[in-house]
């Protein structure tokens, strides 16, 4: 269950979205996050939906890499779906029966959320499979350093996501290591009433912070004995490049921003 | 061969220790290490060989006497990074000093905080990973190599910061045989082809006896210092301690309580085939 987990997986691949630089590829998710929200009738939906398919097909992922990741949000999607049909009030009324009626308005915005949703996860699965961990947090660390002005440590909190990224598997290998050694010890985990399942991970979860704080600890020697200081006078060996190929997307993106809002001025507003 | 580290009448305690008394890890410890060498600690647990590590390298700053890198006094908070730039320190665990996802950015982490020009560092890594044959892997994920893999990337990162003293704090004890000999190698290799001093501490007695120096720790003090014939020659002192003696060694002197004239100061399987094979030639 836990091996699923698909948080900053990285998919080695050489297409022209893994050698767009870390901040333009932040910049163009959280764009089309936003402008994914902004669309207000079927044709600009239509149009996010073409992006996306394209950006999927051009970075040369597998498309069953991104099915995994869509996968476990589906039980969110339905049941984001089913409060919006429930709740969403006018439109034509189709079916009514007790105190629920369900309208033409409440099913175009329970479709227009699943879409949303799906289209969030996919769009930052592309970001985190085309994109090294390490550019990725260098890149965060780099778009927020002008918050250094505000006394936040854009340093540090980027080293803090490194690390998390870097012990993610470090830390499953050590939860596979601690089911297995209570397992032998005569631990039951897969039968019982919830509470009870609950229960015993008890005893997986206790060793497993000692012994992240342990690791914690022996980290902390380990990067003091190799000079580390925070941010300070600290250099990078990869210096990130913004490149035409980057300033492209940055131009493509605005014009399909302008696009959205066109066709949600033309062509009526749905939702 | 010049001095590179020295202990001056070094006595160390940790705080907060229970035992108010008996905590002297250290005991008016004096020791000199010359550049170039490479010398092996052996000890059992609470000896305080990871501590003399520790010592060297100004993560713990002794409370009485003083510890001298390269004539600089470790307790110069002003001097501590460039100490930490000279000796570098490979832990146990390969895992909790890994710090980056790539095995290239791991080796880069060093010369970054030293503040290296992007250049050079990419030049030092490049040239770090390929004395420890691990250039091959510079694109991989570290948790997906095997422990020797592993703890040579940890070597890498150290030798990326140009380091004139590498200290390893029983970097073998969590390998597989093949980790260790993989280990082994490269610390020899570096030792002998690039003139890095090493200090390995170990409890592996056939990693010690491939030392110049060997000393053997116990209750804070060194109680056999010498070459390993030397050394491993002290049977008595050795099971006193707690330590095992290289079963061909161990063989070598059943045999000559035997009556068999072997040589007193066998180390390894070769050299006691050499010496019984010298023998049956004699008595035929």
């Amino acid at each position: 269950m836990l091996s699923d987990i698909t948080i900053g997986q990285y998919y080695k691949a050489d297409s022209f979205v893994h050698r767009l630089d870390a901040r333009s590829k932040i910049i163009l998710t959280t764009l089309f996050l936003v402008i994914i929200f902004m669309c207000k009738n079927f044709l600009s939906l239509a149009l996010m939906f073409v992006l996306l398919v394209v950006s999927v097909l051009a970075c040369k992922v597998p498309v069953k890499m991104f099915l995994k990741s869509v996968k476990p949000i589906i039980p969110i999607v339905i049941f984001t779906a089913v409060i919006n049909v429930i709740y969403a009030t006018g439109g034509t009324e189709l079916v009514s029966f007790w105190k629920i009626s369900i309208t033409t308005k409440g099913l175009a915005t329970a479709f227009f959320m699943a879409v949303r949703i799906i289209c969030l996860i996919i769009s930052s699965s592309i970001l985190t499979y085309t994109t090294v961990p390490t550019a990725l947090t260098d890149g965060i660390e780099k778009l927020f350093s002008p918050l250094k002005v505000l006394h936040v440590d854009v340093h540090t909190l980027a080293m803090m996501m490194t690390l998390a990224l870097r012990f993610i598997p470090t830390l499953i290998e050590e939860i596979n290591r601690i089911t297995n050694a209570q397992k032998a010890r005569g631990a039951d985990f897969e039968s019982g009433k919830l509470l009870e399942r609950v229960k015993a991970m008890i005893p997986i979860l206790i060793p497993l912070f000692v012994s992240a704080f342990n690791r914690a600890y022996e980290l902390a020697f380990a990067m003091s004995c190799r000079c580390y200081r925070g941010g300070e006078g600290r250099t990078r060996m990869k210096q990130p490049k913004m490149r035409v190929g980057d300033y492209m997307m940055l131009l493509l993106f605005a014009v399909i921003i302008a696009g959205v809002i066109l066709l949600n001025h033309f062509f009526g507003k749905i939702v | 061969m010049d001095n590179y580290i020295e202990f001056k009448d070094v006595s160390f305690a940790y705080e907060n220790s229970e035992a108010a008394e008996t905590s002297a890890v250290i005991k008016r410890l004096n020791l000199t290490i010359k550049k170039g060498d490479f010398v092996a600690v052996l000890g059992h647990n609470g000896c305080g060989k990871s501590t003399l590590a520790k010592l060297c390298n100004a993560i713990e700053i002794p409370q009485s006497g003083k510890v001298y890198v390269d004539g600089i006094d470790t307790s110069d908070e002003d001097r501590l990074f460039d100490i930490r730039q000279k000796v570098g320190m490979v832990f146990q665990n390969p895992d909790n000093q890994i710090v980056a996802t790539i095995v290239e950015d791991d080796v880069a982490f060093g010369p970054e905080n030293l503040g290296v020009e992007p250049a050079e560092i990419r030049r030092r890594v490049d040239e770090a990973l390929r004395r420890v044959s691990m250039y091959d892997f510079r694109f991989s994920e570290p948790h997906k190599l095997s422990g020797g893999q592993k703890q040579r990337v940890a070597i890498a990162g150290i030798i990326a910061m140009k380091p004139e003293c590498i200290l390893l704090d029983e970097p073998t004890a969590m390998l597989d045989p093949k980790g260790r000999q993989e280990v082994m190698d490269t610390v020899k290799m570096l030792n002998r082809d690039y003139g890095i001093t090493v200090v390995f501490i170990t409890h592996y007695m056939d990693e010690a006896v491939k030392a110049n120096r060997v000393l053997v720790m116990d209750d804070g003090a060194v109680i056999l210092d010498g070459n390993p014939k030397q050394v491993f020659s002290h049977h008595d002192v050795l099971k006193r301690v707690g330590l095992d003696i290289p079963e061909a060694s161990q063989l070598a002197s059943r045999l000559r309580k035997d009556g068999l004239k072997i040589k007193k100061d066998i180390l390894d399987v070769d050299e006691l085939f050499e010496e019984i094979v010298g023998i049956l030639e004699d008595k035929s």
